[in-house]
């Protein structure tokens, strides 16, 4: 009778690298993670000081946004004309420069406002400051002036 | 007659320290998410040509329901400069970077505060917005 003398391995994976692959794996995954890093633009916005009086002052472009609709100086400019027309409206504080950037920066400055419509969306507000910036303007914000008001 | 006395191995278990250094990972990942906004539900607005941040530590986030927090915590407008001027406290030019993170359609009356209180405690504002797609 032959009898042959089976041998029974035990064959499983080592439980030893479970936990350094289950470390590779979120290693590699919070890498993938933080790869895309943030875009945008930078902003300079002038820090708000106390006005002085002054009478030989320019007056600056005034730009004001609101209900669908942009306006320079009180003009309304469709969103599609404003670069052109905010061009030529910084163009005629200094015809001497050659473009818009050389001109001095009190003649570039561009009061943006929303008091017509405090509801006016961040998306339309950052394309059009974005316009004036891509022009040659310095945005400036006009914000509302707190009163107080005393009553009897 | 000499006995043999058997020798038994008192070692750390190896099986254990994977396990050790995935629940260290853990713990380390969930402190990092406190100062976090990613949680939080915005849309960013969309401009032509946008460019690369670089790092910044602190983020303003207005998310869509017009809420505003600061590094993912919530907090009012009035303490927001207050807030931000103590971040940046003994920070030179150039590291007093501060993320704006508005939800698209956030209306004036909430963004436009923002950025006064950013540019009050001297903060450096950058915008994130998302670069438009070509229309084909």
């Amino acid at each position: 009778m032959n009898l042959r003398r089976r041998s029974k391995l035990l064959v499983e994976p080592p439980a030893v690298a479970t936990g350094d692959i289950a470390f590779n794996l979120i290693v590699f995954f919070l890498v993938c993670v933080s790869v895309s890093p943030d875009t945008g633009r930078k902003q300079d916005i002038p820090k708000a000081e106390p006005k002085k009086e002054e009478k030989d002052q320019t007056k600056p472009t005034e730009v004001s946004i609101g209900r669908g609709a942009v306006l320079i100086n009180g003009n309304a400019v469709t969103v599609d004309d404003f670069e052109a027309k905010l061009t030529s409206a910084l163009r005629t504080k200094d015809a001497s420069a050659s473009e818009i950037r050389s001109m001095s920066d009190a003649n570039r400055i561009v009061v943006v406002s929303t008091k017509d419509d405090k509801n006016t969306p961040y998306k339309l507000w950052i394309k059009v400051t974005a316009t004036i910036e891509r022009v040659g303007g310095i945005v400036t914000l006009q914000l509302e002036e707190e009163r107080t008001v005393e009553t009897d | 007659m000499k006995c043999v006395r058997k020798t038994v191995k008192a070692d750390v278990p190896s099986v254990a320290m994977g396990d050790i250094a995935f629940l260290l990972l853990i713990f380390f990942v969930i402190l990092a998410r406190a100062e976090d906004d990613s949680h939080l539900k915005w849309q960013p607005a969309n401009i032509p040509k946008v460019e690369n941040l670089g790092n910044s530590e602190v983020s303003v986030l207005i998310n869509d329901d017009h809420k505003v927090f600061l590094n993912g915590a919530q907090i009012g407008i009035d303490q927001l400069s207050a807030l931000i001027s103590k971040r940046l406290e003994n920070k030179g030019t150039g590291a007093r970077k501060v993320r704006l993170k508005a939800h698209d359609t956030a209306p004036a009356s909430i963004f436009e505060p923002v950025i006064e209180a950013i540019s009050a405690a001297g903060g450096e504002l950058e915008h994130v917005l998302e670069e438009t797609l070509e229309q084909k």
